[in-house]
């Protein structure tokens, strides 16, 4: 073998050893905790089947210990309040999810499945009901689970008072029961002869006959981050499996549950989020924080909207969420999206050297003879855009447009140019001068139109809707706010 | 060879010649002085705190880690199509031969954001979408190391072929007499005198990589501590209004690529 054959050889040494080097990627945070070993689950007792099905599959599969503790939702919820001492905590409707926030137990929220009411009666229709309003004309024994202590029992209460119902039935209604088995085995016995279960209750107890009852409200079972939890990202990954379309979809419709449409299951799931340059420094630090703890990837593509949007007409190029400068570049791609959240709003400002050396007031001012102006690209941004409607409300474009000597895409491109001394003032948002406050002076625009909305949306082909959804909850949560708040925004998020 | 015979500065013997000399020492300092001015006005903008501070963020560790790594990788690929391909176009002629040519100089002329926009596009049709379901490409590390050897492939192939053309095909048709097949005279003759050109397609390919810019940020987004690179990263801090950064940043880019390129060269001259 002569020298360049072993030169050709050693290049491809060289390119699998940097491969591999890629590979290993060495600066990327741990998403996979490795310490995590167990995960202990609080669980309502009535739920309990499909999610020890679940605990199981995920044991198997990833060596996590699942270890599920079974109680009322009431006693668990007390249990977290002296001593946070589980990760998660599935309790058996949504009426506990509400108090555990309040009390500030618990995190993010992971719809699991949903279940409803159902009227049933004894085996076989003896006494020949024909659906709910036959029934409430007739003499016959009722059976409900207690309306102040179950969850079922307050639901059909207040369907029924909803329906004009009510009434009626509480004359027929022979006994209350403390649980939803109580009740089914009241009617499979004959003892009552008609009662209110849930769907999944039917599946356990096959015998019993279901009656129209008309569409009654479902009740949704969600999976609750505990906050205090040491290792949110082991119990999110949980979580997430339990939600998951294709693992715990099939195992809770197998159970009775209608299953929520959720992620398709991936340890590490990627995010696409596009979002406008000028939210980037807001955004930065509240996405990598989200990324830490969900265990996910968030790709950003940072830009001008106007290239953003062109980008997502490139074939399906469709983020998982946008994050636009502007409502208006929301609307050019809304059949894209479902409706956005407006998370805050940017100002538009004349920014001129610190001391105001040219005595600039008004836009008006910036047609002052000899000044360099600079403005946003009027297509290729949002912030260009704004400009030129704001001049033409102020009735100074002609004036303005004879002095500005530079458009650009972003307007901290403006700001560049004006700290290199080539610019004498421009016009961007007032998110562009944080930080230069030694350099720069900020002079307000007092027209109305003079400011920008950001609204976050999730795409409607998303695969992982539900995950683009958490990093809203994120992007709006008050620990965002101050970070949006120091860079310059107006919080603008429900 | 060529290269070898104009390296001895020729001794200054006729004074009359000093004009010219130094009017061509004029005219190209003109240039050189434009470099150390723009190099100065950088420095300018930042202290040696503020590169230092850079240097240690590990977004920016990052950057310059996978800058490395990929500019190498695409610089390596490059050759590897560059050496055949000027090899075929040195030394056959056949149909198509000048419109390949053009063609070959596509990479080179587009600007740098539709060459991006091609990938995006070429990575979003069937096929390739359903490879992606596998290896991710889009928006990942090997869109860098793609969109960097789509545009620096060209420059070495432009490079090796001018190499081949230099390097006379008598010593190839000698072996090729003295019973060498087409292969066996090219690993052993060929190649071996084309060292230097090699080296030079390599240097530039992993130069043009380091800087590749356009293509990266529209193929591969800018993601920190993932697809960003350091142009990104200068792109990025100047994209927040962040000059200072971004010029700190630029530096630390012109001292790694420096140090690379001498270290290349000393070891090129040294064994080639």
């Amino acid at each position: 073998m002569n020298r360049s054959m072993l030169l050709a050889i050693g290049s491809l040494g060289v390119f699998l050893g940097l491969v591999v080097l890629l590979l290993l990627q060495p600066f990327l945070p741990r998403t996979t905790d490795e310490t995590t070993r167990k995960l202990v689950v609080f669980c309502a007792a009535g739920i309990k089947a499909p999610i020890v099905t679940l605990a199981q599959q995920y044991q198997q599969a990833y060596g996590v210990e699942i270890q599920l503790q079974y109680g009322g939702s009431n006693t668990l919820l007390s249990q977290l309040q002296v001593a946070p001492l589980a990760d998660i905590y599935i309790p058996a409707d949504e009426s506990y999810v509400a108090q555990a926030r309040e009390k500030r137990l618990i995190a993010e929220v992971l719809s699991l499945a949903s279940m409803k009411p159902v009227l049933v009666v004894s085996p076989g229709n003896p006494k020949k009901i024909a659906d709910l309003a036959d029934l409430l004309t007739r003499e016959v024994k009722v059976s409900l689970a207690h309306p102040e202590a179950t969850a079922i029992g307050k639901i059909v209460q207040n369907h029924l008072q909803a329906t004009g119902q009510w009434d009626a039935l509480a004359k027929r209604l022979a006994v209350q029961k403390p649980t939803v088995n109580d009740v089914a085995t009241d009617v499979q016995l004959g003892a009552a002869d008609a009662g209110f279960v849930w769907d999944i209750t039917v599946k356990q107890v096959p015998e019993l006959t279901v009656l129209p009852a008309g569409e009654m409200p479902a009740v949704k079972l969600s999976a609750c981050i505990v906050r205090q939890t040491k290792q949110p990202t082991a119990a999110l990954r949980f979580a997430r499996y339990l939600a998951s379309a294709d693992k715990g979809g099939p195992v809770f419709a197998e159970h009775g549950y209608q299953p929520i449409q959720g992620d398709p299951w991936t340890e590490t799931p990627e995010l696409k989020l596009f979002a406008g340059s000028m939210l980037r420094p807001a955004t930065e630090k509240i996405i990598q924080a989200f990324e830490e703890r969900e265990g996910c990837r968030v790709t950003r593509v940072y830009n001008g909207c106007g290239i953003l949007v062109g980008q997502m007409r490139v074939g399906q190029n469709v983020p998982d969420a946008f994050f636009a400068c502007d409502r208006e570049f929301m609307e050019q791609v809304g059949d894209l999206f479902e409706a956005g959240t407006t998370i805050s709003a940017n100002q538009l400002v004349i920014l001129v050297h610190k001391g105001n050396p040219h005595n600039i007031k008004k836009l008006g001012d910036l047609g002052k003879p000899g000044l360099r102006v600079g403005i946003g690209h009027e297509k290729q941004c949002a912030m260009g855009v704004l400009t030129q409607r704001t001049l033409a409300e102020d009735k100074t474009t002609s004036l303005v447009m004879k002095n500005v000597t530079v458009q650009s895409p972003t307007g901290d491109m403006l700001v560049n140019q004006m700290l290199t001394g080539s610019l004498d003032a421009v016009v961007a948002y007032i998110t562009n001068a944080a930080g230069h406050a030694d350099k720069l002076e900020a002079i307000p625009i007092n027209i109305p139109c003079a400011f920008a909305e950001q609204p976050y949306a999730v795409g409607k082909k998303s695969a992982h809707r539900y995950l683009a959804a958490r990093l809203l909850d994120a992007l709006r949560a008050e620990e965002s706010r101050e970070i949006f708040e120091k860079t310059g925004f107006t919080w603008k998020a429900p | 060879m060529n290269a070898e015979s104009g390296r001895t500065s020729p001794p200054l013997k006729d004074p009359a010649d000093a004009p010219f000399l130094l009017g061509a020492a004029a005219l190209g300092g003109c240039y050189v002085l434009l470099v150390l001015a723009m190099l100065a006005a950088n420095i300018s903008y930042t202290t040696p705190a503020q590169v230092w501070q850079s240097l240690h963020t590990r977004e920016i560790q990052y950057s310059i880690w996978l800058s490395l790594i990929s500019s190498t990788l695409s610089a390596i690929l490059s050759l590897w199509v560059a050496v055949p391909l000027g090899y075929l176009m040195s030394r056959f002629e056949f149909v198509g031969k000048r419109c390949l040519d053009a063609f070959l100089d596509i990479p080179i002329v587009l600007p740098p954001l539709v060459v991006g926009l091609c990938l995006l596009i070429l990575f979003q049709t069937p096929p390739l979408r359903a490879l992606q379901q596998y290896v991710p490409i889009t928006y990942a590390v090997p869109s860098v190391i793609l969109a960097q050897f789509a545009v620096a492939a060209a420059f070495a192939v432009r490079t090796m072929r001018v190499t081949f053309d230099q390097i006379s095909p008598r010593r190839e048709q000698v072996a090729l007499t003295l019973g060498c097949s087409r292969a066996q005279a090219f690993w052993r003759v060929v190649l071996p005198e084309s060292g230097r050109g090699m080296l030079t397609a390599f240097t530039l390919a992993w130069t043009r990589s380091l800087g590749e810019f356009g293509p990266v940020l529209v193929f591969s987004g800018a993601t920190r501590l993932r697809t960003e690179v350091l142009p990104t990263t200068v792109f990025l801090e100047l994209s927040i209004g962040n000059l200072y950064g971004a010029v700190a940043v630029s530096l630390l880019m012109i001292l790694v690529s420096a140090v690379v390129l001498v270290v290349l060269r000393t070891l090129g001259t040294a064994r080639l």
